[in-house]
């Protein structure tokens, strides 16, 4: 990659914190050590995110059938959108902010907002390539992933 | 087209309806004075009354399922159960579908079902705060709080923008339903919006919420109440009030079938709701009077049009442009004003103008021998990275 995708935050975090429960915590650990995990069928291969049992054939109990692996960490645009305002006060300064469903290159859609200096021309404009970019916050104990347009 | 044994063998019977701004009054006591009124307008006392269902958005708010406010003693019910009912905006239906067990079974000679909410007072005390709107924290298995995800706000305005990117659908399209809903409301003067007229130039200027989305896109935060008396179709006989025949009602849940192939950002559940509802009515589209979609946003209208086969999918836009869904167009749509004009009451917005319709009670709104209605829901939980999942359809009809 020609940039970092690594940023570290050290302000304090004014907006509201993830939610990380007994289902994504090893994502969140993943995204701590810059992976992308997705939940992948070792039976069919077919990846999921958020974590599911898979939806092709029958599963072991609690989707044991299933792990989690790292993603590309690459997809593209599937959808977007602009806020122009902001209904937590917390993202007043980031305003206007693009927050985007990327379609991994592994299937699954994921949702965050677009960082760097390249954003989409107008609705219309979807299908840019994009990668992720881990947003470390050590003082909060989690790291954040974001998207850049690469294309 | 045959029916099924169940068309027609149940009925609402009584219409109470608390609209407007109620700053000074709590949600229980909004609640128990439509019930009040449902009651009274059915001709019936509340000893009468046996059964009660408490309509919520419980799924999607998560707070609103446990707390202890049951309107039933505060109005004072002999009830035998009370329970909550509901998800996300798909309240009616669901609520009707499993009262009608309990009348089946004999448990229940007459049920209210209510719904009420304070969203508006509520923001406006959030607003104090800082906050916009229904501003809540990270939910339990949600996502995306953390990057400044909306919840609806965000998840309906892509569902938009990838119908637009998709079909090529514009915002002054989507302005024609805020549009059509507004001439509308014009016609019901118990519409927050009512004298209030709007144009597509007013649509395009209002301000940018969530591009594609304007503030003109988006629904009502309201106050208010609406209740409803069901029973047999053979005790309504006897009542004062006109009974409205419920004649099919479907379900579908787009988690079923599009959820992992990402169709469910332009289309809702509707095929198996459809297919159950105008199944056990026994009714093709054409049959249908007037249709009160759900209509959180004016994307989620758009979808269900096409999805129900008023036009081919993607074509949407071109069809509200014409002004199809608006006062004499060739299918009037939302014609209380909706949620986007009159009121936000979850699909008891749809459902409350539905019986108005059939009674012949819409005022200058009325549609002509308005014999079969066709009421949506639609909500749930949204599951990262978002999707409102249950779509619901119920039919209601002059004749049982």
């Amino acid at each position: 990659m020609s940039q970092s995708n690594v940023i570290t935050i050290t302000a304090e975090w004014k907006k509201p914190r993830p939610s990380i429960d007994h289902d994504n915590v090893e994502f969140w650990d993943g995204l701590k050590e810059h992976k992308f995990l997705i939940w992948k069928c070792k039976t069919c291969g077919t990846s999921y995110w958020p974590k599911a049992y898979c939806q092709n054939h029958d599963n072991e109990p609690f989707a044991a059938n299933m792990d989690w692996v790292p993603a590309k960490g690459t997809g593209k645009i599937f959808a977007f959108n602009i806020h122009h305002t902001a209904f937590n006060p917390g993202f007043k300064e980031e305003l206007p902010y693009y927050y985007a469903l990327i379609e991994l290159d592994e299937g699954p859609l994921v949702s965050s907002t677009l960082i760097g200096d390249k954003r989409p021309k107008n609705i219309y404009d979807i299908g840019q390539k994009v990668e992720v970019v881990y947003e470390d916050h050590p003082n909060e104990g989690f790291t954040i992933p974001k998207f850049r347009i690469i294309d | 087209m045959p029916k099924h044994p169940s068309s027609g063998k149940y009925a609402i019977v009584g219409l109470g309806v608390v609209a407007g701004a109620q700053p000074d009054r709590s949600e229980r006591m909004i609640a128990a004075e439509a019930a009040r009124l449902a009651i009274e307008d059915a001709g019936l006392t509340r000893k009468d009354i046996t059964g009660a269902v408490d309509l919520r958005r419980s799924g999607g708010g998560g707070d609103r399922a446990s707390y202890s406010d049951a309107f039933t003693r505060v109005l004072g019910l002999n009830n035998n159960y009370y329970y909550i009912n509901g998800r996300g905006g798909a309240l009616a239906g669901l609520g009707m579908a499993t009262a009608m067990s309990f009348i089946d079974r004999g448990i229940s000679d007459y049920v209210c079902l209510m719904g009420a909410v304070t969203d508006w007072s509520q923001a406006q005390e959030s607003k104090k705060k800082g906050y916009r709107g229904m501003a809540h924290s990270e939910k339990r298995g949600y996502w995306g709080k953390f990057v400044g995800d909306s919840v609806a706000v965000s998840h309906h305005s892509w569902m938009a923008a990838r119908h637009m990117a998709v079909y090529g659908t514009t915002s002054e399209q989507l302005g024609a339903i805020a549009v059509s809903q507004r001439q509308w409301a014009n016609l019901n003067p118990e519409a927050k919006m009512y004298g209030r007229p709007m144009t597509i130039e007013d649509h395009q200027n209002s301000p940018l919420l969530a591009e594609p989305y304007h503030i003109l896109d988006m629904s009502l935060v309201s106050d208010g109440a609406v209740a409803f008396i069901l029973t047999t179709a053979e005790r309504a006989k006897d009542l004062k009030s006109k009974a409205v025949y419920v004649l099919g009602q479907g379900f579908g849940e787009v988690s079923s079938t599009v959820w992992w192939d990402k169709k469910n950002f332009t289309h809702m559940a509707v095929e198996p709701a459809k297919k159950q509802a105008f199944g056990q009515a026994g009714i093709e589209l054409k049959d249908i009077d007037c249709v009160q979609f759900y209509d959180c946003f004016t994307a989620e209208v758009l979808f269900q049009i096409e999805d129900y086969g008023f036009c081919k999918k993607g074509e949407g836009g071109a069809f509200v442009a014409a002004g199809n869904m608006a006062p004499g167009g060739t299918i009037p749509i939302n014609t209380s004003g909706g949620l986007l004009s009159c009121y936000h009451l979850g699909d008891l917005t749809g459902l409350a103008e539905s019986v108005r319709q059939v009674r012949g009670q819409a005022g200058q709104r009325q549609i002509k021998d308005c014999e079969i209605v066709m009421t949506t829901g639609h909500g749930g939980e949204l599951v990262s990275p978002g999707m409102c999942s249950i779509h619901t359809c119920t039919i209601l009809g002059s004749q049982p």
